[in-house]
């Protein structure tokens, strides 16, 4: 079965980015399509606790965008589906998504997850909990998820029949096929954000080798209200940890993981863990091994300022190697540069890897944009306008162009909407948009 | 000891190496992996941000590059690739040109053309020694003695003894001289020099801080390098003590049985410098060890002249075996042609002026280290008397 659609853009990534770049498309009437590869928008902010400087929830900052770009008129979402093809040229794409089959109706699904209660099996939950948490078979993929729709792990499910019968809307249908949408759309948006550099890349760091050795994600999941734990708790054996060592640039600037750039949000997601884990443990020792703290936005430096009065012990050394002791107490080496260049061994009971920041996607071959050196999409004029790419009618926001935290992507994300709108406008005709959008404003009125 | 800054040390240094000193953000990942780094010693990051910022004599002054071994855990880890390793390496020739008077040393080390020139200057030398002063060649039957006679070779050796052990000594007073009276933190009571020479004489003998380099490895023959290294010296020392003190016992005419500690020692001492001299060149073309990715021309002169020395030497030993006089004469004569120029010029300006520097940075290292404790106690002593009154 096939479908077509007629639209003005294509948003690629459902993270914080692509879902305001395409609410404030949508906002000024142009017709947009939100394609999202998992199962829920939201992206990786969905799965954070808080926010750098304001410590707001992020949970309710992001749902709210989630079920907006989810109700909005203009916008057609498309979860767990992925692009197959771009054709065309320049202002005239024809694009092929598939959608992944569900192996639940999704208009029929209600959420009402009568099917997870049933579900007789577990597997542990890698795309939201790093593997710290578990989901059944048939699952809503977290409890914020946008649309609050089930899926099934086809491969892992033993076809007993329980949710079948459990389901109340007869949603479930272990023959589901693929279904493809051809979109013809005058712009494209690459939000395809980033990946976190793996945690075990830097051998001397035991990341995957030594249990008490996490990274930041696994923390913040940690410390989010929707966590699998709600407890602050260490991986060998479950304690509280009372001293925590935070490992900077564990992935940033260091070229023997080929990575020359600065992340940019690992000294303030540290900091922001660190000032949440002491309120989590107020007995706790936290400590932040650092190369320099990159405290660069509004509020950041003072948010840095703040973190050192609470208590939280900055240390300026580039931690080299991580060993364990027979408790497995991560030991970490490091110079101690500002105490007369001692090398120490310090123990603690947990050590998290501040993982930086790899592109999540490398759109050359599928859409013909090429990268920059790092990896991220290239900007033929970084610096007056970041969000074009080299070609034509397509264009990249949030981390799909560079590393960035969340403010910074919402702005591009702002950015790349005019820019798209400007280019929409340019090449479809100002006027006939006008006529479309007094139409809508009638038919609303 | 001063600390003016000096712009151009940065540039010098790069005449005598390939580190990335430049691209340094001293993060402190190389000291910190480093298995030599002590709370006294703390390089390499210390050494690279001297040559940062210029400062020339502390960098002088400085025994921390011959405590470094070249592991090469530093290089390998180093989040800029600026290679410390390789930097101490560079240090090190550098300071041998510091340490070195004359300024030979420099040269060599700055300049492919004074390096092989005077090479090829001490082996035409020797070609004109010969020609002047070897004997007559008997061709019935091999007569090494008469054609060199052995005497005659014996006072050359004392001569190139005398001069090779001139100017080392008198490097090594430099050394002396930079490190630990111009770098006086502390003052050094003679005693100590007496009650820490045993530290000189067994880092000569053993190379032990090599050992800390393979901190995986248990034991001596699993530690490569450091059991390489080590037979590679035993067989050199061997074979300078043969030649240079006892060449009348060593080159004879007739061949004595195998048992002979003649024999026998000369055999170990040729076995352990072959492998020796193809470890060094082998490691240093497949470039598989850190240590062996850069290799400076003074890096390849010293195993290739090791090795034509120990191939000559087999060469006459074999020739005369087979009773082959002319060969053995012309090869002998090769074997000294090629072993002058890499004792007198590599020994005290060169390469292998490491087999003095090393373990005597050892032995000043703890004696400077000692020096330190005292005063920290005679300070404490005085306050502790100060605080009861």
């Amino acid at each position: 079965m096939t479908n077509t659609l007629k639209i003005d853009a294509l948003v690629v990534g459902g993270g914080i980015a692509g879902m305001q770049a395409s609410l404030d498309l949508a906002d000024q009437g142009y017709q947009v399509a939100l394609v999202e590869k998992n199962p829920s928008v939201g992206g990786m902010m969905a799965g954070l606790s808080k926010v750098f400087p304001t410590l707001d929830c992020c949970s309710c900052i992001t749902t709210p965008k989630m079920s907006a770009v989810a109700h909005h008129a203009n916008i057609s979402l498309m979860t767990y589906s992925e692009v197959q093809s771009v054709m065309g040229n320049e202002g005239d794409y024809q694009v092929r998504v598939m959608k992944k089959p569900r192996y639940v109706i999704e208009d029929e699904c209600s959420g009402c997850r009568s099917c997870e209660m049933v579900c007789p099996l577990d597997l542990p939950d890698y795309d939201n909990e790093y593997g710290r948490g578990a989901h059944r078979v048939i699952y809503v993929p977290f409890s914020t998820a946008v649309p609050q729709k089930a899926l099934i792990d086809i491969d892992n499910c033993i076809y007993c029949g329980k949710c079948l019968k459990a389901c109340t809307t007869n949603a479930i249908d272990f023959a589901q096929q693929p279904e493809y949408v051809n979109i013809e759309t005058t712009s494209i948006v690459l939000a395809t954000g980033y990946k976190t550099t793996p945690y075990d890349a830097k051998k001397e760091y035991g990341g995957g080798r030594l249990r008490n050795v996490v990274h930041g994600m696994m923390v913040e999941r940690l410390l989010a209200p929707t966590g699998a734990y709600g407890r602050q708790l260490r991986p060998s054996d479950g304690r509280q940890p009372d001293n925590i060592a935070y490992v900077q640039c564990a992935g940033s600037r260091d070229l023997t993981l080929g990575v020359d750039y600065c992340s940019r949000v690992c000294c303030m997601y540290a900091i922001k863990q660190a000032m949440l884990l002491a309120g989590a443990l107020p007995m706790a020792d936290i400590t932040i091994y650092y190369m320099d703290i990159r405290a660069f936005g509004k509020g950041y430096e003072q948010f840095y300022e703040n973190a050192k009065a609470m208590g939280i012990q900055f240390v300026k050394g580039k931690v080299a190697r991580i060993t364990e002791d027979e408790n497995q107490n991560p030991i970490l080496r490091v110079e101690l540069i500002d105490q007369n260049s001692r090398v120490v061994e310090r123990k603690h009971d947990l050590a998290v890897l501040s993982v930086g920041m790899l592109p999540g996607f490398d759109p050359n071959s599928m859409y013909g944009v090429p990268v920059d050196k790092d990896g991220f999409i290239k900007a033929p004029n970084p610096n007056i306008s970041p969000t074009l790419t080299m070609r034509e009618g397509i264009f990249a926001t949030g981390t799909a162009t560079g590393p960035m935290d969340i403010v910074d992507s919402i702005i591009t994300a702002g950015a790349v909407a005019a820019e798209a709108a400007a280019y929409i406008q340019s090449h479809n005709g100002h006027r006939q948009l006008v006529a479309e959008q007094t139409e809508r404003s009638v038919t609303h009125a | 000891m001063s600390n003016r800054a000096d712009p151009n040390l940065l540039k010098e240094l790069k005449k005598y190496g390939e580190a990335e000193i430049e691209s340094c953000f001293n993060c402190g990942n190389c000291t910190a992996i480093c298995p030599l780094a002590t709370d006294e010693t703390p390089f390499p990051r210390n050494n690279i941000r001297m040559v940062q910022l210029g400062l020339r004599d502390r960098l002088m002054s400085s025994l921390d590059p011959w405590l470094c071994y070249y592991c090469g855990d530093c290089s390998a880890t180093c989040p800029r690739k600026a290679e410390p390793g390789e930097a101490q390496m560079t240090m090190r020739r550098w300071l041998t040109a510091q340490y070195d008077w004359t300024g030979l040393a420099r040269k060599f080390y700055t300049s492919p053309v004074w390096e092989i020139g005077s090479i090829l200057f001490v082996s035409l030398f020797m070609v004109w020694m010969f020609v002047l002063f070897a004997g007559p060649m008997e061709t019935d039957h091999v007569a090494l003695n008469t054609f060199a006679p052995v005497q005659r070779i014996h006072y050359g050796d004392w001569a190139l003894a005398a001069f090779l052990s001139f100017f080392l000594l008198s490097n090594v007073f430099r050394m002396y001289w930079l490190t630990l009276r111009k770098d006086a933190k502390a003052k050094i009571p003679f005693l100590l020099y007496v009650t820490e020479a045993w530290t000189l004489v067994r880092h000569f003998a053993t190379q032990k801080k090599f050992e800390k380099c393979d901190e995986n490895q248990k034991g001596f023959f699993q530690k490569k390098r450091w059991r390489n290294h080590w037979f590679l010296v035993s067989g050199y020392v061997l074979m300078f003590a043969m030649v240079v003190g006892f060449l009348p016992w060593f080159q004879t005419d007739n061949i004595y049985p195998i048992y002979h500690p003649q024999r026998w020692l000369g055999y170990y001492a040729t076995i352990v410098l072959l492998y020796g001299g193809f470890d060094i060149l082998w490691g240093r073309i497949k470039q598989e060890h850190q240590s062996h990715r850069f290799s400076h021309l003074s890096d390849w002169i010293f195993p290739i002249l090791l090795l034509l020395t120990t191939i000559s030497g087999i060469m006459v030993h074999t020739f005369r075996y087979l009773d082959l006089p002319l060969a053995t004469y012309y090869t002998y004569a090769a074997h000294l042609v090629i072993l002058t120029p890499m004792l007198v010029l590599e020994v005290p300006f060169g390469k292998w002026s490491h087999l003095a520097y090393r373990p005597l940075a050892v032995y000043f290292q703890a004696i400077k280290e000692k020096a330190k404790q005292r005063q920290e106690v005679a300070v404490g002593a005085v306050a502790a008397v100060a605080a009861t009154d």
